[in-house]
């Protein structure tokens, strides 16, 4: 159900749609090449390295350090209500990348890129469908611990 | 079965009688730590706190009026410091002050809707935001089959079990996905001190609605209750449990 | 091995044309590129077609391009790699040329951004990106550059107020240029005080949507030489890619594609950068422009600030860039952009630029980007 990924989703398909399975039980995966070995996050069905498309899926401990941000306000259909909102790009110490949202334990004035991060899965809880995403917050915050941000 | 409940907190109110008595006591014997309120009968409550530990298990006694919101959230956040951690509300705390409306003073109505329906969301409001933050619980609030049905002179109480139920059916959709079961248990007539009130015509008319021939105990409805709040229930959410010997089918 | 020259180019005007259909602004550039070629349609054997399709409402616009030119049954096709897709289809017919299937052939980039309706344009901007990680958090194309611009800041000491001198000289050559949407100078300090859009960038670092066209009209070597005087050779093509995902890009100071594509053309023309004496970027935002000096060579990687500081990017430069307005001030529409700078060039090297001559343009350079970086295009012109 990978249309449950994200605040608007545009990807209702994908070979890796647990992804978001996973996400909505407090799992990040990223994907392993069950042939070669290749590992990556976001994870990708096919492997670019030996081009099969056996894969599995492996858990990523979501620790990083941003890599960059911005904060957006001139906001695209379906953000406006949440806008401004800070993105970044974190570098995740396990390898690979990914986007998301600077959570409410990172005040701005404290991102700087560099930084430590821990990367947590989250669950929107005003919306009537499972929707899930993750958000940047201190190291040290948890699924279960992390105090719910406030959006918008 | 094993319901696995060794260890985790639990809150039962309107734990110091009947149903919620046998809720308290059968939630300790499978494990549990059971805390319960009181709102002027401390001595049973304190008699509930003895058996459960004579159980082995940790119990608490908390002055709380079910229909203050203060109240419910001080108890919430008292039972996590004092079991460590909360996983099961039972609501149960409930009462009734019958007469048809054109008798029924305002007072009725509003002191029924507080203690139950609003006392079931005090409740459910302090756990759940406990639970929705751990992704784990198991809600169980006790209804009445008149609750599902218009019972005579009970249009306070009937609206308060009724309500209790559309409140948990909304707050299944609400919860689920953060891993929170809620269900309801819709007795009908139970041998405890509120029946024992009733004059015997509407006992025996009772009796007749059933197909058992019997009343449900309080021991009864403890086992339903503690079934729906184990995992071995955990794919059970927005259910209605009726437990009434056939009464209303 | 023969060369391929441009003989002819025009230019519409750029701006928000509610006036007019997307063709009906594709035949106002194609008959004046004609009227300057000195041709007629008949020599033309085909066209290629620059449209990026999701803004407008037509579907299939090379179809209804081609039709209201009156070129039926010539070949056309439609060339789409976002903002490149004017140097795609310029690279296209180039190679057509040199195959040998074409001789001639037309180059009509046509676009209007402000047919939809304006959910839609928003709904659109929320999907440049890679929708499948990214653009679920709402990234929008300010928002990927203004990430590029915070790592620049950082990692160069580049500042906003240098990334803003990038819009006052392009607004400062736009007032001179007739074709422009924007046509009047800016001062830095009311260019600070705009509102934000995605820190570190204000509504003055961003290029604008608008509608226009433009065409250039490509030939073989032989027919060049034979229908024109003024030929303008296309000696250097260059094209790369990147990762769409800016996850999984190497850094974010600069665009690798653009180095790559410089490199290639460069070769190809053998030229180096030094011998640019004017030169069309893409400054879609203004940091932009400053990593294109970078990834051009203009300049040593992370100068690019003090280069536009220093103003030798202006006339009288080490290079003169941008100097018809660029993206920020004629406006950007997405098919066309990438011809109009490639018209620029032509007239620059030609001589015909009036107030905005580059003296002595001998060798020129147009550097077209797609989205994010994910594709450009970088070609090297020259007049004898």
């Amino acid at each position: 159900m990978f249309s449950w990924f994200g605040k608007v989703s545009f990807v209702p398909y994908s070979k890796v749609a647990d992804f978001a399975v996973h996400l909505k039980d407090g799992r990040m995966m990223g994907s392993r090449c069950k042939d070669c070995g290749y590992t990556t996050f976001p994870p990708r069905a096919d492997c670019p390295q030996c081009l099969s498309g056996n894969f599995e899926f492996k858990e990523y401990n979501g620790k990083g350090k941003i890599y960059t941000y911005t904060t957006i306000s001139a906001a695209p259909t379906g953000f406006e209500d949440i806008a401004p909102y800070t993105a970044a790009v974190v570098e995740l110490d396990e390898g690979g990348r990914l986007m998301a949202w600077v959570g409410d334990t990172i005040p701005l004035n404290e991102l700087k890129i560099g930084i430590p991060v821990q990367v947590v899965p989250r669950i929107f809880d005003d919306s009537p469908e499972i929707k899930v995403y993750y958000t940047i917050e201190k190291p040290g915050a948890t699924w279960k611990k992390a105090p719910s941000p406030h959006l918008g | 079965m094993d319901l696995g409940l060794k260890g985790k907190g639990a809150i039962v109110t309107g734990g110091s009688l009947g149903i919620g008595t046998a809720v308290a006591i059968e939630l300790a014997r499978e494990g549990a730590n059971v805390a319960v309120n009181y709102r002027r009968h401390d001595a049973e409550a304190k008699q509930v706190v003895a058996e459960i530990e004579k159980l082995g298990r940790k119990g608490l006694a908390v002055k709380a009026d079910v229909s203050s919101y203060n109240d419910a959230m001080k108890m919430v956040q008292q039972v996590q410091e004092a079991f460590g951690r909360l996983d099961i509300l039972v609501c149960n705390a409930g009462i009734n002050w019958d007469g048809v409306i054109w008798k029924m003073s305002e007072e009725q109505w509003d002191t029924v809707i507080g203690v139950n329906l609003k006392g079931y969301f005090n409740y459910n409001k302090a756990a759940a935001m406990v639970f929705k933050d751990q992704k784990y619980g198991k809600i169980v609030n006790i209804s009445s089959i008149n609750g599902l049905r218009g019972k005579f002179a009970q249009s306070n109480y009937s609206a308060s079990k009724g309500g209790e139920i559309a409140m948990s059916k909304s707050l299944a959709r609400e919860l689920g996905v953060f891993n929170v079961n809620v269900n309801v248990v819709a007795p009908g007539m139970v041998t405890t001190d509120m029946m024992e009130n009733l004059a015997p015509e509407f006992k025996n008319k009772a009796l007749a609605e059933t197909v058992v021939g019997r009343f449900a105990t309080p021991q009864d409805c403890a086992h339903l209750v503690a079934f729906l709040c184990s995992d071995l229930a955990r794919h059970i959410t927005g259910e209605v449990v009726k437990i009434d010997g056939g009464q209303y089918i | 091995m023969s060369r391929v020259g441009i003989i002819g180019a025009g230019h519409g005007v750029f701006g928000r044309r509610s006036d007019a259909t997307v063709q009906e602004l594709a035949f106002e550039a194609f008959r004046l590129a004609i009227k300057d070629a000195g041709i007629s349609r008949d020599e033309l054997d085909a066209t290629v077609v620059a449209a990026v399709p999701e803004y407008h409402k037509q579907r299939s616009v090379a179809g209804v391009v081609q039709e209201y030119l009156n070129l039926n049954p010539k070949p056309t096709w439609l060339t789409e790699v976002a903002c490149a897709s004017g140097s795609a289809a310029i690279r296209t017919a180039w190679m057509a040329i040199k195959s040998g299937l074409h001789q001639v052939v037309a180059v009509i980039g046509c676009q209007k951004m402000t047919e939809l309706a304006t959910a839609e344009i928003l709904a659109l901007m929320g999907r440049v990106g890679e929708v499948q990680w990214e653009s679920i958090f709402g990234t929008t194309f300010p928002g990927y550059y203004a990430m590029f611009a915070t790592n620049h800041m950082h990692e160069f000491g580049t500042t906003h107020e240098q990334m803003l001198q990038v819009a006052v000289k392009n607004h400062f050559y736009g007032a001179k240029n007739p074709n422009a949407l924007f046509r009047k100078e800016i001062q830095l300090d009311k260019a600070m005080a705009s509102d934000p859009v995605a820190s570190p960038f204000c509504v003055y670092d961003c290029c604008a949507n608008a509608d226009g066209a433009a065409c250039v009209i490509l030939a073989d070597e032989s027919r060049a030489k034979a229908l024109s005087k003024k030929v303008v050779w296309l000696d250097g093509v260059g094209c790369a890619t990147a990762s769409m995902s800016v996850l999984r890009r190497p850094n974010l100071v600069g665009l690798p594609s653009a180095v790559e594509a410089g490199q290639q053309a460069f070769r190809m023309a053998r030229v180096a950068p030094r011998d640019i004496k004017v030169a069309e970027v893409h400054d879609c935002f203004t940091i932009a422009e400053i990593m294109a000096y970078e990834d051009l060579g203009f300049c040593k990687k992370g100068q690019g600030g003090k280069f536009i500081e220093e103003k030798r990017s202006y006339i009288g430069g080490e290079v003169a860039v941008n100097v018809d307005g660029g993206l920020k001030a004629k406006g950007h529409p997405i098919g066309a952009t990438g011809v109009s700078m490639a018209y620029e060039i032509v007239k620059q090297l030609r001589g015909e630029a009036g107030e905005r001559q580059v003296p002595d343009a001998n060798v020129g350079l147009t550097h077209n980007v797609g989205g994010i970086g994910q594709y450009t295009f970088v070609h090297v012109f020259r007049r004898d």
